[in-house]
This record gives C-alpha cells, structure tokens and sequence, in this order.
C-alpha cells in the first residue's frame, strides 16, 4: 500500500497472485506420507460477482473454456452462489491436479479478462483426519492457510497450527493469523 | 486484457491536494506567527497538544468504541457479521478488525483504529436487522475504506494544529485577563496575547472549515473504495439512502390504494445553501448517490 492509496483513497483493488497454487500438488505427497491426508476429490474457487454487464459476459466466456477443459480432463463442473453473494464454481474429480488446473484455469481466465481483483480464494478438501481439512488460498497474497472446522462456527486450531508447522517447507503459508479466513459455508 | 480503475476521480484527487495545501499554508502561517510574537511557553504547549494528538491516535479503537457504548462481539455470537466482514478483509486484502456492535435501532456503522493491524468495525444493531445483507456488506466495505485510506491518521494529522489553535485562545483569553498589560514592553503596538489570540481564533476558524472539506473528501474516497470492494454500488446507493431514512417516504403501495395519503409522500423541497455544506463533515446525500452512480457506469469498463 502505497503513499498515494494513503493520501487519495484506493482506486483498485490488488492483482491476483495464482502463481504459487501448484505448490499444493507437491504438498500433496507429504500430506499423504506424514499426516494420512488425501484430496475429498473437491475443491472450489470463489470470487465476488461485479453487477456489471462487462463482467457478466467475461464470466460467462470463461464458464464454457473451463466446461471444455473439465470434459477433457473428465472432472465435472457445477456452480453455486452462497448466502454472502460470492459466486462459487466447484471442481469434482478424484486426481488433486486435475482440480488445480482447472482452478488456475479460470483465475488465470478472470484475469485475462481484467476482472483477477474480483477473485476471493480457492478451497480444496482434505478427508484423512477427524475433520475435514480444507486448504484455502488466498488470491490477494497468492499465500495457503489450513481450516478445520469441526463443529458449528468452531474450527480445530490445534490441528490447523500443526498442519502449519508441518507443510511450512513446501507451501507458501500465510504467517499472518489474523487473515486466515474461514469458510464455514463453503459449498464444499 | 486492461479494466480501468474506476472512480478515477481527477477533479476529487486535485480537490484533495488544494484543501490539504491551503490547510498546510495556514499552518505554517500559524507557526510563523507562533515563533515570532510568542517566545515563552511554545515548548510546553507543543507538548500538551503532542501528548493529547498521541493519545488520541493510539486509543483511538479502544477510545471511540468506549464512547460509542459498542461492544466487541466475538465469531459465536454473530457468526454470519463475522463471515461478511472477513470475506471482504480478503477481498480488500486487510487484516481482519476488531467486530463490535452497538445496540440501537438507528442504522449506522463506523471504524476506527490508527492502522489496519489496530482497528475496529462497529455496526448497530438497527443496521443490522434493517438493512439487506448485501446493502450491510457496502456499509463494511465504505467502512473498511475507511481503515484502508488510513483515515484516522490522515485526520489527527490534520486537526493537530487546529487543536493546538483551540487551546491557544483559551490560554490567550486566560493571559490576557489575568496577567496582559502588565508586561508591554512595545509601547506602540496592540499587547502579543491578543495578536496571539485573535490569530488563534482565525486559524482555529479557517482549518476547521478545510478540515470539514477533507473529511467529506475522504468519504467520497471510501464510498469508492466500498464500491470496489464489493463490486456492486448500487447496494452501498440504497444502504445510504435507508439510513437517512428517505426510503421510508418512497412508496411500496399501489399508489390507487393509498391515492387520499399520496399528499404526506411529498417530499418537502430543501433548499441547501452552499455555505451549510461547508461546515459538514459528510457530503450531502445526493452528491454520494450521483458520485457512486458515476462509478456504476464506469465499471468493468476496458481502457478506452
């Protein structure tokens, strides 16, 4: 945040970061080898719809790309709006790349087209453990945080700041507590 | 491809400039005066509006909270609050704030906190429970802007010296009752306390004026800023308009039902001179609805 964001008020919101999200697939290993965990099979992207009709007919482009991936790949596709207006697009298929690629897929669309700052995060789904682990990356830091919820509005922090401490090595991991978002709803 | 940044609002940016400019003149002229014609007891003063500058500024959260009678609400009790206010932290890539609520049916909200690691977001309760949750979310957003733009700092920076003005006349007054004509050792001029406090009560008069100035200033920079977090102004449009309570004099009935009480609908012309909008802090409600519908057309614009 810059001097001039100060002084005038902010005129655009950061750029997206979906870089590192391919960190995950080699985190996979050790998910699987050290703590048992291994992918729902699901993950999930979210982002903040703008009322625009510009970005109505991006989005709407960027749909039918990720379709035609989706059916070479044989993951399936569906979509959801949630309770706080954030527009979901869930990925269903067994391999964790196949997920990946088809989430970078459609932040790397949105982007393209000039909507990357309406992206919120990405949310792919651990089974393995007591609780389902989710792994969430947040587009604005291009950074990964755990969540476990267990419980209604309760999440396992113990767990979650062991899955920290563990994947510190091979997933960039937001070191700032205070931004790691839960997504209890999350329609995954 | 390339959006533009909407709301690239140039006359707002230059209108900012100017007012912080004149603001800055007035204070160095101030100081001027203060060097020259006040010798004793500067350094003492300096100190006392430095300590009470500082106070304010790293209580401000707990501080305005406190006043407000606002209380922190944790995740359990309003989970859904809480769930809104971290999505759109994410989305304005901010650190979560302190969520506290106030308990009245007048829908309003306001943050506070001297940087986005020490801040707070406080909605009513009346905001709460009145407004849609979408229209809430423009309210968090204008108010998470607010933390963004950095606007508490930007705001005891720029009353400093009015403070320092403030306390000046009074201790002017005080001098020049208790111990002025004693010392006059120029003979020809009027006696320093009162150039010190009739320039006191100028400045004080003039940065009040230009602080109301940025301050609506920085209101159009938040609106803006929640238009963009949100992605939708039209939301944050109806939010502003129901909290000023005009919403309730647009009719949702038939007008044929109610045609014997369309009379009370009428809305009373008000006529706003220009000089009662200089002494506001928020700009007129019309000015906020027309600068964020310009902003609504703007939107997901290519760069032309």
């Amino acid at each position: 945040m810059g001097l001039r964001d100060v002084l005038f008020g902010r005129k655009k919101l950061s750029e997206p970061h979906d870089d590192r999200l391919f960190a995950l697939t080699t985190a996979a290993v050790t998910l699987q080898v050290e703590l048992g965990l291994k992918t729902a099979g699901i993950g999930a992207i979210s982002l903040k719809p703008q009322s625009s009709g510009e970005f109505r007919s991006a989005f709407d482009d960027i749909d039918k790309l990720v379709d035609a991936v989706a059916q070479s790949s044989g993951s399936t596709i569906e979509r959801k709006t949630d309770d706080y207006g954030y527009d979901w697009v869930i990925v269903h298929d067994p391999d964790l790349e196949d997920i990946v690629s088809s989430v970078h897929g459609i932040s790397a669309g949105l982007t393209e087209q000039g909507f990357g700052a309406q992206l919120l995060a990405a949310a792919f789904k651990f089974d393995g453990g007591d609780h389902p682990v989710y792994w969430i990356y947040g587009f604005k830091r291009g950074v990964f945080w755990p969540f476990v919820p267990c419980g209604e509005q309760k999440r396992d922090n113990a767990t979650e700041l062991e899955l920290k401490a563990k994947l510190e090595e091979e997933l960039p991991i937001e070191q700032d507590l205070t931004r790691w978002l839960a997504l209890f709803d999350a329609p995954v | 491809m390339k959006r533009r940044s909407y709301g690239r609002d140039a006359g707002l940016t230059l209108r900012m400039i100017l007012t912080s400019g004149l603001l800055g003149l007035l204070y160095v002229l101030f100081a001027a005066v203060l060097i020259v014609y006040l010798k004793v007891g500067f350094a003492p003063m300096l100190v006392i509006v430095l300590g009470m500058a500082f106070f304010q500024y790293f209580t401000s959260d707990k501080l305005a909270l406190a006043a407000a009678g606002a209380k922190v609400v944790s995740r359990e009790e309003q989970p859904a609050l809480h769930d809104m206010v971290e999505r759109l932290c994410a989305m304005a890539d901010l650190p979560k704030p302190k969520v506290a609520m106030m308990s009245t049916p007048v829908p309003n909200a306001f943050a506070t906190g001297r940087s986005p690691k020490h801040a707070a977001v406080c909605v009513t309760t009346g905001l709460w429970e009145r407004l849609e949750p979408k229209e809430v979310e423009g309210v968090l957003a204008h108010e998470l802007s607010h933390i963004a733009n950095r606007d508490v700092l930007i705001m005891t920076l720029a009353s400093f010296f009015a403070m320092l003005a403030a306390l000046l006349t009074r201790f002017g007054l005080y001098f020049g009752m208790w111990g002025g004509g004693n010392n006059r050792d120029n003979n020809s001029g009027p006696p320093i306390w009162l150039i010190i406090f009739v320039v006191s009560i100028v400045v004080y008069a003039i940065s009040f004026i230009l602080i109301r100035t940025i301050s609506r200033y920085r209101e159009y920079a938040a609106d803006r800023g929640s238009a963009l977090i949100t992605g939708s102004p039209e939301y944050l449009m109806s939010a502003l308009q129901k909290i000023s309570s005009q919403m309730t004099l647009i009719p949702n009935r038939d007008l044929r039902q109610v045609e014997g009480m369309s009379a009370f609908f009428i809305m009373p012309a008000k006529v706003k001179s220009a000089a009662s909008e200089l002494f506001m802090d928020h700009p007129p409600l019309e000015k906020r609805i027309a600068a964020l519908a310009e902003i609504a057309r703007e939107m997901g614009r290519p760069v032309a």
